[in-house]
């Protein structure tokens, strides 16, 4: 691994994002290279296509090469970002609507509780998230999965699972509150 | 939560996860429009939401979207950094007679031009057409089994009915339930009176040992007139007694408000 490699995977996004501003082809690689894994795996499962995904993996990040400069890195943070806009970008896409969420770099803003600019934390964080999820009751997971991967709303989900809309309800509210304290 | 704040955090999650109906989502964005502070704490909850991502499991994209990518933009960058130069200005008579074709190719451009966004509609229209098919056909699928699984389990031998017998609060209730440990389903019935505003009944399956299980938060209009609730159960559990309480709407983790039916398993 030479020098210039070794000091991307070091530098912070912010500092990235300084030099994508500048037009620097190398630090939106070394963002790609730090968060395209997380956002394809994402998309991926929502959309379950992989050249679906593909296209708005390059979506989000020519977005980012574009319009770096208007991200306000006190307001949110770049990978809270990324997932968020994959996800209801893949959603929107996934349930056939034609006009594009409204995602721009300045209008969603996303604080994640942790950093994830470390293959290290990445790795330990989707350890914590994988073992939250899998310590929740059947119900409360396949409740939690329908609402984030498939876009679903509660009304929605009771249809889908055949369970009460009041039992839905207590199902996400519980595992958000599970997950919440897993995680944070 | 307070009265300059009235969203809480939990339902700020749950706005950021997108369960919400239209009308919950539009009060809440009403008051974001104008609360910085409810605004980030928006943020905070769609940050803790995407942590959800996470569950999906590992992949990676194919090596070549990188280059694609890297080679997207450089070609978008070229035209930027080295623009054509300014071709000069031809110099054209001022009044030059129609060509004969453009009679025709202007029309037929606009005939076109019209029978494309028909067509458009018309492929949104079917989408949506399609999108509602199959919403309703996960319902009835759904519907169907629930019901065969309700089949299942009255006629199941180890399947065990309770009845459950009012407390002081409201005498005139009651309620039946039947359930399955082993297949982990519950259903009951009954008949209980309206619950105070803003709140629901929920039934709670107490265990031999550990804290009491939901089964459902419920209305009575779902309850009684013959109609079941159905709920699934932890697989396995034994029973020491159900209860049912009244709750805030949408049901609480573990039981608040007072109790309304008992009953001792079996």
């Amino acid at each position: 691994m030479n020098r210039a490699l070794d000091t991307e995977n070091g530098a912070s996004d912010w500092l990235l994002l300084e030099r994508v501003v500048r037009k620097d082809e190398s630090a939106l690689a070394a963002l790609y290279d730090r968060y395209s894994g997380l956002v394809y795996a994402e998309s991926i499962r929502i959309l379950r296509d992989g050249s679906a995904a593909e296209e708005i993996l390059q979506d989000l990040f020519s977005q980012v090469w574009r319009t770096a400069e208007k991200f306000d890195p006190q307001r949110g943070s770049l990978p809270g970002w990324l997932l968020v806009a994959a996800r209801n970008r893949s959603i929107s896409r996934l349930r056939r609507n034609h006009s594009r969420p409204n995602d721009e770099l300045t209008e969603t803003s996303v604080v994640l509780p942790c950093t994830l600019e470390t293959a290290v934390a990445q790795n330990q964080l989707l350890g914590r998230v994988k073992n939250a999820m899998s310590s929740l009751p059947n119900g409360q997971r396949e409740a939690i999965e329908l609402a984030y991967f498939d876009g679903m709303s509660h009304s929605e989900i009771a249809a889908r699972t055949g369970a009460p809309l009041g039992t839905v309800k207590t199902w996400i509210r519980t595992a958000m509150d599970t997950l919440k304290k897993e995680l944070t | 939560m307070s009265a300059s704040h009235p969203i809480s955090t939990e339902d700020l999650e749950l706005l950021a996860l997108g369960v919400l109906g239209g009308e919950e989502c539009q009060e809440m964005r009403t008051h974001l429009s104008s609360c910085e502070e409810c605004a980030r704490n928006l943020a905070e909850a769609r940050g803790r939401v995407a942590l959800l991502s996470l569950a999906a499991p590992a992949q990676n994209p194919p090596p070549d979207v990188r280059e694609r990518l890297l080679d997207k933009i450089r070609s978008a960058e070229i035209p930027a950094k080295k623009p054509a130069p300014a071709r000069p200005a031809r110099s054209r008579p001022l009044h030059v007679p129609a060509r004969w074709w453009n009679t025709i190719w202007v029309p037929a451009t606009a005939v076109l031009a019209i029978a494309t966004v028909l067509l458009w509609i018309t492929d949104r229209r079917i989408d949506e057409q399609l999108r509602q098919l199959q919403q309703q056909t996960q319902t009835y699928e759904a519907q169907a089994r629930r019901a065969q699984a309700l089949v299942s389990m009255l006629a199941a031998q180890d399947t065990k009915t309770v009845s459950l017998a009012p407390t002081p609060r409201v005498p005139t209730a009651w309620a039946r339930v039947k359930y399955n440990s082993r297949m982990g389903m519950i259903c009951y019935t009954g008949d209980l009176p309206a619950p105070p505003p803003h709140k629901e009944y929920q039934m709670w399956i107490v265990p031999m040992s550990g804290s009491p299980v939901s089964a459902g938060a419920f209305m009575p209009a779902s309850f009684n007139q013959g109609r079941l609730c159905m709920a699934k159960m932890p697989e396995g559990i034994s029973c020491k007694s159900f209860a049912v309480t009244v709750e805030p709407m949408g049901g609480m983790p573990h039981p608040t408000g007072p109790m309304v039916l008992t009953g001792a398993g079996l």
